[in-house]
């Protein structure tokens, strides 16, 4: 029981990490209505900028936290130009097999500059483990919970009180009615996908610091955690999303706990399989979105 | 022919059926109106069998349909003119037309004869013929959805509001064509919200409000231009 | 041909029956991020039947490909109500199950003094009937493009037919794909059966020429790369994939000016020609004039 205890609080802790990237998905999904398969590579350019910064002029958390932001914006910047906003028109499908490319094209550009299997980041070092009662925290695992916890109450805000969120949430619930009530919808969409970017910026550090070292599989690897976790939570929705991260995050801890590495995939992906066909509206359930009704048409 | 019987539907939060009956009489257009949202078109789906009724029948000749598939109905001889989503605009309007024909699984045979026939109906589309289906004009695109319907030989056509979105001028030209349908002795369903229009060609109307059928008769029966104007200006029913 | 030319066109060979696979999907309206699941369903398959039960190459062919389309309708049963983005989803769920499945799958039997099979992530070796029966690199290459000529040939006897027309009208819109009198499901699921077994073709063709299989060489990157080379190559033709193919492996790989660097330039110019043809290089519009211009 104890174990089990412990296992979902790791798993909320990883979870929230995800719950970061699926949000990042689903507000470019919920914006664009295509799907940013780059996402997980402009992270890792990101990480990898941060490292660099680490390796060579030995900097601090602060500035590799920031050199990751940046280095995730400006790859996504990159991305959001040639992937969506040169490709017009009803063509999510292009749009989708173009970021692909641009993925392979970042991961294999990375690849180039940083040709070992592994590189070091910094890690919160210092920091006592917790201990609550028979239970322990990993200090990494609590900045962890609580910055996601911080980042979406920021975006709440931003969500809520500005007219970018404004305009960003009506674009997200009805496209049509945003755009004939006056959104500038290619701006409100490169704002979104930067916004979404920095989100994703600081998942990645998150992840990056709590493990102490990077590869470059990372790229993929977020891609499909957040893709993963945005389907499970139900698409289109920000509450959505992080109960998709956190519900992945836990899944993925209690089966590695006891079933191992082989196990935890195989769990994972049938678990997948089975919730998309008994329950394709996605954990949060609720209302019908815009962005959910066309995440079930063809993309 | 068709005799729909207490169904009830229910399609997102809006347009629910709330158990219609009406009857579409052989070799005649009957005709159902309603403003916007009285579930005209969820109807048409419910018939097609896009959506599934909830309860209640709808008989073909005898024969049951609800609960059948949308490719059996169309099998049976139901075949629907949808609104809105008239063509598959990247096939060529020859296609397109051969496309109605799939259904036919017994009688393959005659594609061809049924093909021209249709052409020589609707001269313009001959001439567009290996066009695609995409660049015809809203009026041709009406003609072709109706010509491809009528290339599964239908027993009876369902049209779903075909004067949406086209300018006056040519909803009088589509529903010429309708009335020379009827007057060929075909069974037509006409769900449309242009009333005035819509009842000059009717043989029997039906008027549909917030899921229920308030009337049922021919044109000319009673003071419809009342009837009519008391469901579009949502007056209250005096009973 | 030298030995670097046949390996070159026997890879494009076997990736262009995985690309198109992902092309009927898509032309089905269905976008499937897991194709890489049926190649790897018949390479296993393939594999066990010729080297563990030691079945002629033909009959391990055979079993790889009615497993695959057996298996394709199976997951489609229940996925295709799915649509969009789920189901693309359900496909990379099932594609990565059945990667971490063969993970842990051991299979192993005594052949001639050997432990041969499946023996999970260690891989499976010994897939050599192709070079027990002293076949060489070239005449293998010649049944690679004889299996790829048939199913460009069923692929174009559908087009004369009306199965392609179904597969598109299904894609194009379904609600009047239905109203035409098409069972939407039934076709669907037929697509999927279809993708299924010439996925699991190039699978069992791949196992006898590599010898050597193992679960990591079916992951996600393969499979989106296959979906990719049909959106590149384009929608119109079944041609469309295998110039997909050419691009990425023919011209890259062999121009060998660009190694290192293929992913960057290859990345490159599919971004580019996303932006002039969405709907990729041989799309609708191009192959309706090029039947034009055949007409005449």
């Amino acid at each position: 029981m104890i174990d089990f205890v412990q296992n979902t609080l790791d798993g909320l802790a990883i979870g929230s990490a995800y719950g970061l990237l699926a949000l990042g998905f689903t507000l470019i999904f919920g914006v664009m209505r295509r799907l940013n398969m780059a996402f997980g590579p402009s992270i890792l350019v990101g990480i990898f900028a941060g490292a660099w910064l680490h390796s060579h002029w030995s900097a601090g958390m602060i500035p590799v936290f920031l050199a990751t932001l940046a280095g995730a914006v400006i790859a996504s910047a990159y991305v959001e130009r040639l992937s969506f906003a040169a490709i017009r028109g009803d063509a999510a499908l292009a749009s989708m097999a173009s970021s692909f490319a641009l993925w392979m094209q970042l991961e294999e550009a990375v690849a180039r500059v940083f040709p070992q299997r592994t590189y070091a980041f910094p890690t919160f070092e210092g920091l006592p483990m917790l201990e609550l009662g028979p239970l322990f925290l990993r200090p990494e695992y609590l900045v962890m919970f609580l910055t996601a916890a911080a980042l979406v109450a920021g975006l709440q805000v931003i969500l809520t009180r500005t007219l970018f969120g404004l305009h960003l949430r009506t674009l997200s619930d009805n496209r049509e009615a945003a755009r004939v009530s006056g959104v500038n919808v290619a701006q409100v969409a490169l704002l979104t996908f930067l916004l979404a970017a920095a989100i994703g910026g600081v998942a990645g550090f998150l992840i990056a610091a709590t493990d102490g070292q990077i590869s470059t599989k990372l790229g993929m690897w977020a891609t499909m955690k957040g893709l993963i976790a945005m389907v499970i939570g139900g698409l289109g929705s920000m509450r959505g999303a992080l109960i998709g991260g956190l519900a992945l995050g836990v899944v993925e801890a209690q089966a590695q706990w006891y079933l191992g590495a082989s196990g935890r995939e195989i769990t994972t992906f049938a678990l997948l399989f089975v919730a998309l066909i008994l329950l394709p509206v996605g954990l949060a359930g609720g209302a019908e979105t815009g962005a959910r009704a066309e995440a079930g048409r063809r993309l | 022919m068709l005799e729909i019987r207490d169904i009830k539907t229910t399609y997102g939060k809006i347009a629910a059926l709330k158990g219609v009956s009406l009857d579409i009489r052989e070799g005649g257009l009957t005709c159902l109106l309603g403003p916007n949202g009285a579930g005209k078109t969820t109807l048409i789906w419910t018939i097609s069998g896009i959506l599934k009724a909830q309860s209640g029948s709808m008989k073909l000749a005898g024969e049951e349909l609800a609960g059948l598939k949308p490719h059996q109905i169309v099998e049976k001889g139901v075949v629907t003119v949808p609104e809105n989503r008239l063509v598959f605009p990247e096939m060529t309007v020859k296609d397109n037309l051969i496309v109605g024909a799939f259904s036919r699984r017994k009688a393959k045979g005659g594609v061809e004869e049924d093909l021209e026939s249709v052409l020589d109906r609707f001269p313009r589309l001959r001439e567009r013929a290996n066009q695609e289906a995409g660049t015809l004009s809203g009026g041709e695109q009406q003609m072709l959805a109706v010509g491809r319907a009528l290339m599964a030989r239908p027993k009876i056509l369902l049209m779903d509001e075909p004067s949406t979105g086209l300018a006056p001028i040519i909803v009088e030209e589509i529903f010429e064509i309708i009335g020379k349908l009827r007057d060929e002795g075909r069974t037509i369903f006409l769900v449309e919200q242009n009333a005035n229009l819509a009842l000059d060609y009717a043989d029997h109307f039906y008027l549909l409000e917030q899921g229920h059928v308030t009337f049922g008769g021919q044109p000319g029966e009673v003071d419809h231009d009342e009837l009519i104007a008391r469901a579009y200006l949502g007056a209250r029913k005096a009973s | 041909m030298d030995g670097y030319t046949i390996s070159v066109l026997s890879n494009i060979g076997l990736f262009a029956f995985l690309a198109i696979s992902a092309w009927i999907l898509l032309i089905a309206g269905e976008i499937s991020f897991g194709q890489q699941a049926y190649f790897a369903i018949g390479a296993y398959s393939g594999g066990i039947a010729t080297a563990v039960w030691q079945w002629p190459f033909a009959a391990g062919v055979v079993i790889a490909v009615a497993l695959g389309a057996a298996v394709g309708a199976l997951v489609a049963w229940p996925t295709m109500r799915l649509s969009g983005l789920h189901y693309a989803i359900a496909t990379l769920a099932f594609a990565e199950l059945t990667r971490a499945s063969l993970n842990v799958f051991t299979y192993r039997r005594d052949i001639e003094g050997f432990a041969t099979g499946p023996d999970g992530a260690n891989g499976f070796g010994d897939i050599r009937w192709v070079y027990e029966a002293g076949i060489e690199p070239g005449a293998y290459l010649a049944i690679i493009a004889g299996c790829l000529g048939a199913v460009i040939g069923l692929v174009a006897l559908m087009s004369y037919g009306r199965g392609m027309a179904r597969l598109r009208i299904v894609g194009e819109d379904p609600i009047l794909a239905a109203m035409q009198g098409l069972s939407v499901t039934r076709t669907k699921i037929a697509a999927a059966s279809l993708a299924g077994g010439i996925a699991a073709l190039g699978g069992a063709l791949y196992a006898h020429l590599a010898t050597y299989i193992e679960p990591a060489q079916f992951s996600v990157m393969t499979g989106v790369h296959a979906l990719a080379y049909g959106l590149i190559g384009g929608l119109g033709t079944v041609l469309g994939p295998i110039l997909g193919v050419l691009i990425d492996i023919g011209l890259l790989e062999s121009l060998r000016v660009f190694a290192g660097y293929r992913m960057i330039v290859f990345g490159g110019l599919v971004v580019l020609v996303l932006i002039v043809r969405p709907r990729g290089l041989l799309d609708e519009p191009t192959m309706r004039r090029v039947q034009a211009w055949l007409r005449r």
